[in-house]
């Protein structure tokens, strides 16, 4: 079957913003992907490229602290391609410091950018509409 | 996230099982950090590990460096494919010790 009679969808789901329902981020993208007539491994590099921009959001937006807040997740697609959307009321994101580190200086942090680089076509960062302060934009064209 | 550890002629065996995502690296690390610190030598065992993703790939970078640091070794054994591929990801196989 070729990638192209890939169905269209759009799901959106809700999480508390905290580490522990990071699993709960990646059983709903498994449960998407499940529906899409793609490989198994670019499933796993689609769940592994969502959960870091989650764990981001986590880790940045919001410090790891404690937050009532949610962030919304959305996956679509729509003739082949796929757009995945993150909206948070976190810290408002500064583009100009988000960068991973230099693939061969070896320490721990600063990968999972790297990761979502990697495995997507383009990332883009915008303000969010309200009440969403953060909307994060990862795409790919599932049709190559 | 679960583990094991067995001990073997000064080799501890660290068999981790589940899912390891940054809400369970500190507890990896404090089962992991304490055998390096005591300088055994540390075999991680991820043949049970399903997904890793930049928060683990960190923990394994943190470990190689104690160990190198303190004269040990911490080897990987049993790597489950999706976890080489993070690795390969990261482009760290030549870094890290793979067996």
């Amino acid at each position: 079957m070729r990638q192209s009679q890939i169905i269209n969808l759009d799901e959106k789901r809700d999480f508390e913003v905290n580490s522990s329902n990071l699993k709960h981020v990646r059983s709903f993208c498994r449960e998407v992907f499940e529906k899409l007539n793609i490989k198994q491994d670019l499933k796993d590099e689609l769940v592994l490229a969502i959960a870091e921009a989650a764990q981001n959001i986590v880790k940045h937006a919001y410090n790891n602290e404690e937050t009532e807040d949610k962030m919304e997740i959305k996956i679509s697609v729509s003739n082949g391609q796929l757009e995945i959307g993150f909206f948070d009321k976190g810290r408002p994101v500064e583009k100009d410091k988000i960068r991973h580190r230099k693939i061969d200086d070896i320490k721990p942090g600063g990968l999972g950018t790297f990761f979502i680089q990697q495995i997507m076509d383009a990332v883009v960062f915008k303000e969010g509409e309200k009440p969403w302060i953060n909307h994060l934009i990862l795409s790919k064209n599932l049709n190559n | 996230m679960s583990y094991r550890v067995t001990e073997e002629n000064n080799i501890s065996t660290v068999y981790l099982d589940g899912e390891i995502d940054m809400d369970v690296t500190e507890r990896a690390k404090e089962v992991i950090m304490p055998l390096i610190e005591a300088k055994k030598e540390v075999h991680l065992n991820l043949k049970d590990v399903q997904y890793m993703d930049s928060s683990g790939i960190s923990v394994l970078i943190e470990s190689h460096q104690k160990a190198t640091e303190l004269g040990t070794k911490v080897t990987l054994k049993e790597i489950s494919k999706s976890v080489l591929k993070v690795i390969m990801m990261a482009k760290l196989e030549q870094i890290l010790n793979l067996d």
